[in-house]
Order: structure tokens, then C-alpha cells, then sequence
């Protein structure tokens, strides 16, 4: 019964436990921020994958799929599958309508020719577009000078509309039917165009007041066809720019556009086209052609099952067109978007299983802290120990008090190391930002605090005691680094720690990874355990006499 | 039943310092009936606390040297939980240096011997009954203004009447004290010997050691110890 009671006033009684509680609180953070954002990580990449791709993919580059078509009814048909898409996936160069010294900038992007209705119905591609009427809370969260409440207060609340109708079609219906046809028109990954400048609040504002807004402006996109193994003469079609989009994955945002298949058919010579006999005499009719099709499953329906039975339909699909489109093999795949994406989502995963393993060994230096300062305590309270057995206390009993001390550090570190890891990662944009752009006010308070201790400790001085004046002097010296180091940021007018050139995404992830924030805390908790059990078996094996003399 | 409450019988014990043996006791014996106050009279370095520990079982003799019985049983051959529970209950330790736990309160180092000797299914339904016990001796010594301070903030004499009440919390059967005095002035330490022959009129059984002769004739009997031997006893009939 004594032992609750001592393991709480030793605790409350010295300030050395906490510094152990303090050492596995930021052991167990920093665990849990670089985890969480790891998987955060993984999960993003998987997430837009998914997003951006459906389920499972068939993939035939270049050449392409004839019959597409017939293979997307096939697909339909089955009880799984939820929607199926066409896409035409090239490469091409793309004219901006802003210049880039005395000529207008070329930009090497990727196209996808889509059938906008079924993309969307595969992908989440309709909700990623940036420039349509927000939602009643989005609107309630953006910012006055927000650009795209500024073009509504200019030109009235449904031309966001009209940017979304342009977006989710591909093209651009004149105001006045009569006067023109609808033009084909293309919709652009936000960061193609150098005039989209992403704010700190992860809104965009077009650079020169608005100026280069591209809906505004139309592009030249030039490509290459490749057909029969032959490169022929570039292709190019100008797109009124319909809207942009923002997938979240920078790779993504920055290079892809998104124009009418049948005009991407075109371009890449892919479309339905007459076949002659030693060019004279017609032939037959040479199919359109996809080089993939998209598909999603049913909510629920596992991506590899949904994959052996595209592949099977595949399978049905050629014998029913031999000759005319390819066996599933080398060239011709059917994978799921995980597959695809297998390059890159595997190096992830196991550099996340790394980075677990390696920051597990934090957990040493818990037991290690503990160790070191329960070793301290036991040594200490050695007569506690030599009164605690004069009065009838087992060896075992007096072991027990120290294991508790060492649970109950493990616990609340623990527990506020999760509150410290999950306030920052939770926070870990804004943090970002200050970091990288600090506010003004932080140099000036860190300078005035960094006077102060210098004060402070000139004054503490004059006791002729030595401690306060190194702790004054280190804790002046770190201010004044920190202060140096934030104006330095702010002189260079502020620096990029998570690149999204380099870390494929405009944010970092802020989602506490739970399941591994608990193995964490448990682990920190054994760990704190192991690091007692050497002092308490210490504790125990004091002689009482021994310890009854001890000063 | 035997006729002593405690006796030590051929009691051998040997220090290690640093290389060297040191013998303590050298084959001493001391036997204290029920109610007897018995002064254990030395010299420092006699080996008069390596008595009072091994008779606490605090301390062993060496192996094979010598028998602790209480209450005619031998206390070596008890298991470790037993000799616990003889600590706990049987006997009651008071020092020199008082020994309080400094993170407790005058209470709760009263309660001591009871926090350590029961579980907590065995505590809770007896906590009152437990505070009341301690609040009652503290009130008697004159410590009914001082439960819940620290010991820190105790005069020396308030620390030794706070160690005396903690020994007697359980109820022993025997007090052993070590210099109770020792570190006292004479008036203080003489209200902290009035306390004990008070207890010990009440019946309880007192061992003490010290090496003051003026000290010793408070007891009913002398024991001197030299060179780790008992040399010599003597009853003394000045009592009070």
C-alpha cells in the first residue's frame, strides 16, 4: 500500500523525474510526427492514385486499344465495376500565353484526351477543379481578397458556374449559340501555368492582380504522333484554357493537361481512319483507338479481384478481335492503380518501415534516460530504503516502487508525447509556414527575451553563484542563435523546407498515424519499464544496515 | 513457550572492510524477557547496533554462528515473508538519527508500519481505524499541532517522539533502540527516555542500546558489550 504513495511524492517532490518524463514525451513525438507524416505520405500518394486513376488500368502506350469501345462495354457488363474510361495518355509541348523573354513560354507537358462524362464518373476529376462556386463552408472559410470571390463581386456569381460547366465538358459554349460553334477547350494542372501563385492558405491568386488568369487565354498544344513504328509530322490544335485543376499531387498539377479525346485522337493520329490497298483502293476502316481504359469498382470490391475478372474479359475481348488488338503480355497490361504506381509507392512504404525501425531506437534512449535517473534516485533514497525494510517492507516491495516511478514516467510521457506529436502534426502546415516565412514580431521578441536573460544573468552574477550565470549565458546565447538564424530566414525572404517539386505534394500531411502512435506509447512504456527494472533490482538488493548508515 | 521474548544466543559477526574481516560480535548472547527494558551498554565500535540489528533481524549473524529466537521460535529458519512480518509486526525500530521519510508527513511516517503491512483490500476498510491510531500516540507524545508537517520543519526531539510513535504503530512486542538520545541535548533527550519507560510501564518490552551509563540505568538491566562479547550484566533496582 506504501508504494503508490511514495512513487507520487517522489515525483512530485524532485524535478529530475521530469526531465525523464520530458526525455520520453519528445522521444515519442518525434516518433509519431515522422510516422504520421510518412503515412500520411503513403496514404496521400495511394489516395491520388486511386483518385486519379480508378481501381484498375488497362494500358497499351502508343498504339493504342482498338475496339475500345466494345472492350468498355464488356467491362460494364460486369456486376463490379462501377463506370470504365478511355483515355488517350501522350506527351506534347504546350505554347502559355505569357511570355518568356521576348517569346511566349513552352512548357513540356502530359496530355490526357478524355471523355469528360465517364472520366469523372472513374475519377474524382470534377471535384478537383480549382475554379468553380464554393461550398457554403469553403466560402465561409476563404479569405475577402480570395481571387476567386473577386471575380464573382466583377462579374456575378455564376461565372464561377460557367468555369465549372467548361471544366467538367471541355468546352467553351459562346454566350450566343447562333454566333459560334462550342470550341474544344482544355483544362490545366494549376501549377502548369508560372502565373498561378499558391497562397499560404493553399488558395491560388493568378500573378499581376489577377492578370494571368488563364480561363482568360488560350494555349497551343504541339505534339508527335507515332504510328505503324514511324514518327510523323507534328500535330497542334489551340484550346481556349477551360479551367484548372488541383489533383493535390504536385507531379500531377504540374504537368498534365486534360483535352477532348477526340481531338487528342486526332493529334495522335488514333482515330477512326480508312485503310487503302497500295494507296489507291479502300481497304476497310482502321478503329479509334484509347492507349487506356479506366475503370472503378463498386464500393467495397477489392482492386486485384476487380483485376482478374477485367483480365479474363480481356482475355474474351481479343479472342473476339484477333488480330486486331494485342494479347495481354509485355506491352498490353491490365493492373490495378497500385501497380502501376508500384515504383514509386514501394520505395515509400519500405523507406517508411526504415525510418520505424530506426527511430525505434529512440526507445534505447528512453530506457537508457530512465535508467540514469532512476540509478540517481535509487542512490539518493538508499536510507528510505533501510527504513522502508526496518519497518517490514520486502525486497520485492521496494523493487515495486521503482517499476511504478518508471510506469508511471513511461505514461505520461507517454501521453504527452502524444499531445505534443499530435498538436504538431496537426499543425504542421502553419509550423511549416512560420518556419519557413517567420513573422516579424518573432525576431523582436526573441531579441528582447534574449536582452532580458543577458540582464538577468549579469544580475544573478553578483551572488557569486555559478550555475545561474551558465544557465543564463546558454539560454542567451540560444535566443540570440534562434533570433539571428529567424532574421536570416526573413533577410532571404523566407525558405522552402517541404518542397512540393521534391515531396510530390502542396501540403504535408497532418493525420496522426493512431495505430503506430499506440504502438509508440506502448513501446515508451515498456521501454521506461526496462530502463527501472535495473535500479529497482539495485533498490532491492540494498543492504538495510548498510543503507541505514548511509549519509 | 519459552521464557524470554528475545534472545540472541553465540551471535558471531563479521564486517567486511575492504579486504579486511572485521569481527563485531564474537559469539554474544542476550536473552529479554516479556516486559523486561534491557540497556545494551558499549563502547562505540562494540558491536551494541549489530546486537540491536540482528535481534531486529535486520541484519544476519554469520552463517552458522549463532540463533535468533523469538518468543522461543528461531527467526532463520522463518521464510523471507515471515521475517518480513516479524519486522512489520513484532518489532519496533527506533534510531539515532530518527530515520522519517522526508516526502511524508508526521501521519503518514506514523502510519508507516501499517501502509507496509497491509495490501490495499486490507488497508481501505481499515484506514480510519489506522489515522485514528496514529493521530492518538502523536496526540499522546504532544504532537496533535505537527500531522501534517514535514519532518524538515520538526525540532530533533519531535523527530525521535514522531520515529518512537512510528515503532509503535503495529503494537510490537519489543522496541528496539538505538541511542534514541544520541543525537538530542540532555533535556530533550530526557523527555524522549520518559516516553519510553512510560510505554515500557504500559508492558512493552524495550531493548536499547547506548554508551551513556547514565543513559543505561534508566533500564531494569545492564548489558555491557566488549569486544563483541556480553562481559557483563547487571540488574539495577534504582527504579523510578
Amino acid at each position: 500500500m506504501y508504494q503508490p504513495l511514495l512513487t507520487n511524492r517522489y515525483l512530485a517532490s524532485r524535478v529530475i523525474p521530469f526531465i525523464a518524463v520530458a526525455a520520453v514525451a519528445l522521444c515519442v513525438a518525434l516518433v509519431i510526427i515522422v510516422v504520421s507524416v510518412m503515412t500520411g505520405f503513403l496514404n496521400l500518394v495511394k489516395n491520388s492514385g486511386r483518385t486519379l486513376m480508378g481501381d484498375v488500368v488497362v494500358t497499351y502506350p502508343v498504339s493504342g486499344i482498338a475496339h475500345y469501345e466494345r472492350l468498355i462495354e464488356m467491362v460494364n457488363e460486369l456486376d463490379d465495376v462501377e463506370a470504365s474510361s478511355p483515355i488517350v495518355d501522350s506527351w506534347g509541348l504546350l505554347k502559355m500565353p505569357y511570355p518568356d523573354g521576348p517569346g511566349k513560354e513552352i512548357k513540356y507537358i502530359q496530355f490526357w484526351g478524355i471523355e469528360p462524362e465517364t472520366f469523372a464518373a472513374v475519377t474524382g476529376y470534377a471535384d478537383t477543379l480549382y475554379w468553380k462556386p464554393p461550398t457554403e463552408e469553403k466560402r465561409a472559410m476563404m479569405r475577402d481578397d480570395d481571387f476567386r470571390k473577386r471575380i464573382a463581386d466583377d462579374f456575378g456569381e455564376d461565372i464561377l458556374e460557367r468555369f465549372a460547366e467548361a471544366g467538367r465538358t471541355l468546352q467553351i459554349t459562346p454566350a450566343d449559340p447562333n454566333d459560334n460553334e462550342p470550341r474544344p477547350a482544355i483544362s490545366m494542372g494549376i501549377h502548369v501555368s508560372a502565373g498561378n501563385d499558391r497562397q499560404r492558405d493553399g488558395s491560388y491568386e493568378p500573378a499581376i492582380g489577377g492578370y494571368w488568369f488563364m480561363p482568360k487565354f488560350e494555349v497551343t498544344l504541339t505534339t508527335i504522333p507515332v504510328f505503324d513504328g514511324a514518327i510523323g509530322d507534328s500535330e497542334s490544335y489551340i484550346f481556349p484554357v477551360a479551367n484548372e485543376f488541383v489533383s493535390g499531387v504536385f507531379l500531377i498539377d504540374d504537368k498534365r493537361v486534360m483535352i477532348p479525346l477526340d481531338i487528342a485522337q486526332k493529334m495522335m493520329h488514333l482515330d477512326e481512319a480508312k485503310t487503302y490497298n497500295d494507296l489507291t483502293e479502300e481497304e476497310g476502316i482502321d478503329p479509334a483507338r484509347a492507349t487506356m481504359v479506366l475503370i472503378r469498382g463498386k464500393e467495397g470490391v477489392e482492386p486485384i479481384a476487380l483485376r482478374d475478372q477485367v483480365a479474363k474479359v480481356y482475355d474474351r475481348f481479343h479472342v473476339e478481335h484477333l488480330g486486331d488488338v494485342p494479347k495481354r503480355g509485355l506491352n498490353l497490361k491490365v493492373m490495378t492503380w497500385e501497380q502501376q504506381q508500384a515504383n514509386f509507392i514501394g520505395p515509400i512504404e519500405k523507406e517508411r518501415e526504415l525510418m520505424r525501425t530506426l527511430f525505434m531506437l529512440i526507445y534505447l534512449v528512453c530506457a537508457g534516460l530512465v535508467l540514469a535517473i532512476f540509478w540517481a534516485i535509487v542512490y539518493e533514497k538508499t536510507r528510505d530504503i533501510g527504513i522502508l525494510r526496518s519497518v517490514g517492507a520486502s525486497r520485492l516491495g521496494i523493487s515495486w516502487i521503482f517499476l511504478r516511478y518508471g510506469f508511471v514516467v513511461g505514461v505520461m510521457g507517454a501521453i504527452l508525447g502524444f499531445g505534443l506529436g499530435y498538436l504538431v502534426v496537426h499543425n504542421i502546415n502553419n509550423i511549416h509556414d512560420a518556419m519557413g516565412h517567420p513573422p516579424r514580431w518573432l525576431v523582436g521578441s526573441l531579441s528582447v527575451l534574449a536582452v532580458i536573460c543577458a540582464l538577468l544573468t549579469i544580475v544573478r552574477s553578483r551572488t557569486g553563484r555559478l550555475l545561474p550565470v551558465v544557465v543564463g549565458t546558454m539560454t542567451t546565447l540560444l535566443l540570440t542563435i534562434v533570433a539571428l538564424g529567424v532574421y536570416i530566414i526573413r533577410a532571404r525572404g523566407g525558405i522552402v523546407i517541404w518542397d512540393p517539386e521534391v515531396y510530390y505534394f502542396t501540403e504535408i500531411p497532418n493525420d496522426v498515424d493512431v495505430g503506430s502512435a499506440i504502438i509508440t506509447m506502448v513501446g515508451a512504456v515498456i521501454f521506461s519499464l526496462i530502463g527501472a527494472f535495473v535500479p529497482a533490482a539495485k533498490a532491492a538488493d540494498t543492504d538495510p544496515v548498510k543503507a541505514l548508515r548511509y549519509e | 513457550m519459552s521464557e524470554f521474548l528475545i534472545e540472541g544466543e553465540s551471535l558471531h559477526k563479521t564486517y567486511q572492510m575492504g579486504r579486511v574481516d572485521v569481527p563485531v560480535l564474537r559469539g554474544a548472547s542476550i536473552h529479554v524477557r516479556e516486559g523486561e527494558w534491557v540497556a545494551v551498554l558499549g563502547a562505540s565500535g562494540s558491536g551494541k547496533s549489530t546486537l540491536l540489528h540482528l535481534l531486529g533481524d535486520l541484519d544476519r549473524p554469520d552463517p552458522d554462528a549463532g540463533i535468533i529466537r523469538f518468543e522461543g521460535n528461531t527467526i532463520q529458519d522463518k521464510s523471507n515473508r515471515r521475517r518480513n512480518h516479524f519486522r512489520n509486526r513484532e518489532v519496533g525500530f527506533v534510531f539515532q538519527f530518527y530515520h522519517l521519510l522526508p516526502e511524508l508527513t508526521v501521519i503518514e511516517n506514523t502510519m508507516l508500519p501499517s501502509l507496509v503491512g497491509l495490501n490495499r483490500f486490507k488497508y481501505y476498510p481499515r484506514r480510519e481505524a489506522l489515522r485514528t491510531r496514529a493521530k492518538e500516540l502523536l496526540t499522546s507524545f504532544g504532537l496533535d499541532h505537527r500531522f501534517s508537517h514535514r519532518p524538515r520543519e520538526l525540532s530533533g526531539g519531535e523527530r525521535q517522539r514522531v520515529a518512537i510513535a512510528r515503532a509503535l504503530m503495529n503494537e510490537p512486542a519489543v522496541l528496539l533502540a538505538d541511542e534514541p538520545t544520541g543525537n538530542l541535548d540532555e533535556h530533550t533527550g530526557g523527555e524522549i527516555l520518559d516516553l519510553l519507560a512510560e510505554q515500557h510501564r504500559a508492558g512493552l518490552t524495550v531493548v536499547m542500546v547506548t554508551h551513556d551509563v547514565s543513559i543505561a540505568n534508566r533500564a531494569d538491566r545492564v548489558v555491557e558489550l566488549r569486544g563483541g562479547q556480553v562481559v557483563e550484566e547487571e540488574a539495577i533496582s534504582h527504579k523510578p
